[in-house]
């Protein structure tokens, strides 16, 4: 059977080849195109929330409170309204973009913090590994959750002022603190792996500096790993963010985001407005499923001796 | 060795010793992958017969592997299917025995020894275990009987120290010292056959020609039939007595070694040979085959070589699939013009 | 393997110290810029008596004056606390002032009931579910169980919970009632709500539900490793020696697989323990989790850092056993 299977090549070329064999497995999944269908649904609903709603989601009504969604995504209030009487189509969408914000905020902060201190622990090896890899044991030893928890609760806000930064930097900072490690881990594992390559060796070799080789070798072999595991990231961080909002200490209220529509939510489900509840709550879940799904598949991909 | 004097037909029911020992007749291996079918074998034969040597030589891709796996019974299906053909050991063609027959056989009556040792033996257990094993399982030998036993054979193959050794894992072994270790777990059963695929390849030069010695030492010893797969002629020439040459799944050429090398009848061959290099030829530039191995699912019309045949006719070999043609005893090749090329003594 | 041992005994210890400072760092930071929370234990908006809160202060070890300079360290209290917890002194709660240490011992064994069940869970599962889709590579069924675990962890935990806890847990418990008796173990176990009378039966459910986080993970991992080992050369080898089937399972897949999944089950620990806090907040289980719930909700600084002290160490034990076993199963890593 070896005798039938390709050379995998490590040089400059396949580098390319790897990213449109990529993404030319993945445009043939029905459940990645339908992933990426709910991705940029969602995507959307951040970046233009006008799009899908006329209505202004602080302009409540007491006399139209928990009007129930009967008319079934037409009418006045799509969705219904929720207990101070304010659209909660509205509510939604316009809680899409702190819960996406945040989202993203982790990820490219952890993504560019974990590179980092990968790439220089894994390429000069010795103190620096000693002290990142320590660092990493360290903030490993304290899950993502409970880091948030803590730092949250250590330093509590009195409420926000509403403006995107304070909503939601309290959260993201705290997760990206306990978010960071697992990027680091593939990172420094990818540049050991590059940096004993001999066509690295060979560019040391002809004098090359140490910025360009981790620019020029050991970062494109480093990505991979990483955007591998970006999109399932993207959906434990909106994962996370719901867990905190219930605890009262995610996104700062007024401002609203999905975990806090959650938050919110549980204490009608019971009492006949299950939709305040259901309907973020498949909306979250969709969206997770969704990042997991094409995390999922872009990860066999990449690594396609798994698929 | 007294208890290796055993009666062949307890294991291999129906076995006729005065048939040949092992005879492949017409194998025929494919590949089925995402609905296609990709021949990987198609028709070689050839005989071996105790205590002597056959070479199977040939690009990778050109299937001598996967005919070694198919004799072994332990192709990967899927994807590899065998299509066609008999391999018979004794006479009774092993394609047609059920799955416990082929098992008893593996091991017992043939035994291979893979390229690379270090992925080939299990990370995880001692080589006194991974040998033992196969005592265990074949014999009923007890734990401590089997240990003994790999012992000895570790010595044969001449480990030093096997006492010591047999509670070693694969990865403190030299390359060199694995690859013995491989040969001694391929003799536990003492088989009958033994082949060796590119038991070398990945070793130094000087230890390639110690293991190559060991081989043929230990054959001669034991009166084995060895197959010995490699992509290389020179390592084969003084070791192996018949030479079959294989080509995008086809043997394209059968000979003794001597008639191979010293009167190639396929144009493949002759360009393998002036591959070489041999202390005649100092000063002179090695040849090279021009162009690459087919790709085995869109093999070339006619003779799958003529793309590369230097003595190919354009239209003949590229529209009819060549003919076995005998140019001596015992000596055939696969091509039009074998006499041709047999006769032109250059 | 003495030496292997020994480093990473070393390594362990190591990383609980820094842990532990970087807790006590953090809470220092916290008076340090948000003020004294010793001001908590007079209802916190009224001005107390200066003497008062001086003997507060000492009470719960705010009294030195490092708390007053943001970013000092506060060696001293740290060195203070980490003698108090040697002493199993873990001070007591701003909110009716009960000993720490005997809520501990309370708290512990709950969770680590539910960690007996949801790590059970979650290991048969993605055994089951990954040697599974391993066999089918490729087919209906390795996509189905990959589409299905993705989807189970998609669902954050505390939601499953929810769900259960207001859809399912009542009429099962009555339909199970009906046929068992209420004090039968059936007719405890569908409770929506922990019953410290049936410490067992009642945790079993939540159990169950924290095994499914990192479910797809871990099911991913056992599928990933089956194959790589499947198609390896050294099973090759052992079919080419003629060793049944089972044999080259049991013998020479499993015992490979187990590397990987070893580490996985050490890895999704963590998260389980982040499941298990908002798990004992819904069901009411006096837990560790609930306990560092609450502690956040009343704003019980020393409670969180406690709760938090503890899941460091348990995950540090963890992680320990994990490479302990690594060495047990890998010959490579404990000859290196």
């Amino acid at each position: 059977m070896t005798e039938l299977t390709a050379p995998t090549a490590q040089s400059e070329v396949p580098q390319a080849s790897l990213w449109k064999d990529a993404f030319r497995t993945m445009a043939r999944r029905p459940d990645v195109i339908f992933a990426t269908l709910i991705m940029l649904f969602v995507f959307t609903m951040a970046a233009f929330p006008g799009l899908f709603t006329d209505k202004d989601p602080t302009r409540c009504l007491g006399r139209d409170a928990r009007l129930r969604p009967d008319t079934w995504f037409t009418g006045e209030h799509p969705l219904g309204t929720d207990g101070f009487g304010c659209d909660f189509a509205a509510t939604i969408v316009h809680g899409t973009r702190p819960t996406i914000t945040l989202a993203l905020t982790v990820i490219i902060l952890s993504v560019l913090i974990g590179m980092t201190l990968g790439i220089l622990a894994g390429y000069f090896g010795r103190w620096v590994d000693a002290i990142i890899s320590r660092a990493l044991d360290v903030f490993i030893v304290i899950p993502l959750m409970m880091g948030a928890i803590l730092l949250l609760s250590l330093f509590r806000g009195r409420g926000s002022s509403g403006n995107l930064l304070e909503t939601v930097g309290p959260a993201a900072l705290a997760l990206t603190l306990f978010g960071w490690m697992e990027f680091c881990r593939y990172a420094r594992a990818a540049t050991i792996e590059t940096k004993n390559l001999d066509y690295v060796t060979a560019a040391r070799c002809l004098g090359a500096r140490d910025r360009r080789i981790m620019f020029k070798h050991v970062l494109p072999n480093a990505i991979v790993p990483i955007t591998a595991i970006v999109p399932t990231s993207l959906g434990s961080v909106i994962v996370a963010e719901a867990a905190l909002a219930v605890l009262g200490i995610g996104v700062q209220p007024p401002a609203t985001s999905w975990g806090v529509l959650l938050s919110n939510g549980t204490q009608w489900a019971g009492g006949g407005y299950i939709y305040l509840f259901g309907i973020p709550l498949v909306l979250l879940i969709l969206t997770v499923f969704a990042f997991a799904t094409f995390g999922d598949a872009l990860r066999d991909a990449l690594d396609p001796k798994l698929r | 060795m007294a208890e290796n004097v055993r009666v062949v037909g307890d294991t291999l029911p129906g076995a006729d010793l005065n048939a040949p020992l092992l005879e492949v007749d017409d194998l025929r291996v494919e590949f089925r992958v995402r609905g296609k079918r990709i021949p990987a074998v198609r028709g070689a034969s050839f005989t071996l017969e105790r205590g002597r040597t056959l070479a199977v030589v040939g690009e990778s891709g050109s299937g001598k592997s996967v005919t070694s796996q198919a004799i072994m019974g332990i192709l990967d299906t899927p994807p590899g299917y065998v299509t066609g053909g008999e391999v018979r050991l004794h006479g009774v063609d092993l394609l047609k025995q059920g799955e416990e027959t082929r098992r008893t056989v593996r091991g017992n009556h043939i035994a291979i020894v893979f390229q690379d040792a270090l992925s080939a033996l299990n990370p995880l257990w001692s080589v006194g275990f991974q040998i033992g094993e196969l005592y265990r399982v074949h014999r009923g030998t007890s734990r401590a009987d089997a240990r003994k036993r790999a012992i000895e054979l570790l010595d044969l193959v001449g480990i030093p120290d096997a006492k010591n050794r047999v509670g070693h894992y694969p990865h403190q072994f030299s390359g060199g010292m694995r690859q013995r270790v491989m040969i001694a777990m391929a003799l536990a059963l003492d088989p009958e056959v033994l082949i060796a695929d590119e038991p070398t390849t990945a070793l130094d030069v000087t230890v390639q020609a110690q293991i190559m010695r060991l081989l043929k030492q230990i054959q001669d010893d034991r009166h084995m039939g060895l197959i010995l797969i490699t992509h290389d002629l020179g390592v084969v020439a003084d070791v192996a007595d018949e030479v079959a040459v294989m080509y995008a799944g086809e043997v394209v050429e059968r000979a003794s070694i001597h008639d191979a090398f010293k009167r190639p009848a396929h144009p493949y061959t002759k360009a393998l040979l002036r591959a070489i290099p041999r202390v005649d030829t100092v000063g002179r530039e090695l040849e090279v085959i021009p162009g690459l191995p087919p790709n085995p699912a869109s093999l070339p019309s006619g003779c799958p070589f003529h793309p590369r045949c230097w003595a190919a006719d354009p239209e003949k070999c590229s529209t009819e699939a060549p003919p076995y043609e005998e140019v001596a005893e015992d000596h055939r090749a696969l091509c039009h013009f074998a006499k041709e090329v047999y006769r032109d003594e250059r | 393997m003495g030496r292997y041992v020994i480093r990473r005994l070393l390594q362990a210890l190591l990383t609980l110290f820094i842990t532990l400072f970087l807790l006590h760092y953090l809470t220092a930071l916290s008076v340090q810029i948000r003020g004294n929370p010793a001001l908590l234990f007079f209802g916190g908006e009224r001005t107390p008596d200066p003497a008062m809160l001086a003997q507060v202060e000492r009470l719960y070890g705010l009294d030195n004056n490092c708390y007053e300079r943001p970013g000092d360290p506060c060696l001293v209290p740290f060195v203070e606390r980490l003698q108090n917890y040697a002493a199993g002194d873990f001070g007591t709660t701003l909110q009716g002032n009960r000993d720490v240490g005997e809520l501990l011992s309370i708290y512990i064994p709950n969770t680590l009931r539910l960690f007996i069940f949801s790590t059970i869970t979650l290991v048969v599962l993605a055994m089951l579910l990954g040697t599974w889709a391993a066999r089918h590579r490729g087919g209906l069924i390795d996509h189905t169980v990959r589409g299905t675990t993705i989807l189970i962890d998609s669902i954050p935990v505390f939601l499953i919970l929810l769900a259960y806890v207001y859809i399912m847990a009542v009429p099962l418990t009555n339909w199970a009632r009906d046929i068992w008796g209420t004090e039968s173990f059936m007719g405890q176990l569908f409770r929506p709500n922990y019953n410290p009378d049936y410490p067992w039966t009642t945790i079993i459910i939540p159990g169950i539900i924290v095994g499914t986080v990192g479910l797809a993970t871990l099911t991913r991992l056992v599928r990933a490793s089956q194959l790589e080992n499947i198609g390896s050369d050294f099973v090759r080898t052992a079919r080419a020696k003629g060793l049944k089937k089972s044999r080259i399972t049991v013998v020479h897949v499993v015992r490979n697989s187990m590397i990987p999944i070893v580490t996985g089950v050490g890895y999704t620990f963590a998260f389980a323990l982040s499941g298990a806090v908002l798990t004992e907040g819904v069901m009411g289980i006096p837990g560790m989790g609930r306990m560092i719930f609450q502690a956040v909700q009343r704003q019980e600084t020393n409670l969180v850092i406690v709760g938090l002290t503890v899941t460091a160490v348990v995950v540090v034990l963890v992680t320990l056993v994990v490479d302990l076993l690594y060495a047990v199963l890998d010959p490579r890593i404990r000859y290196d």
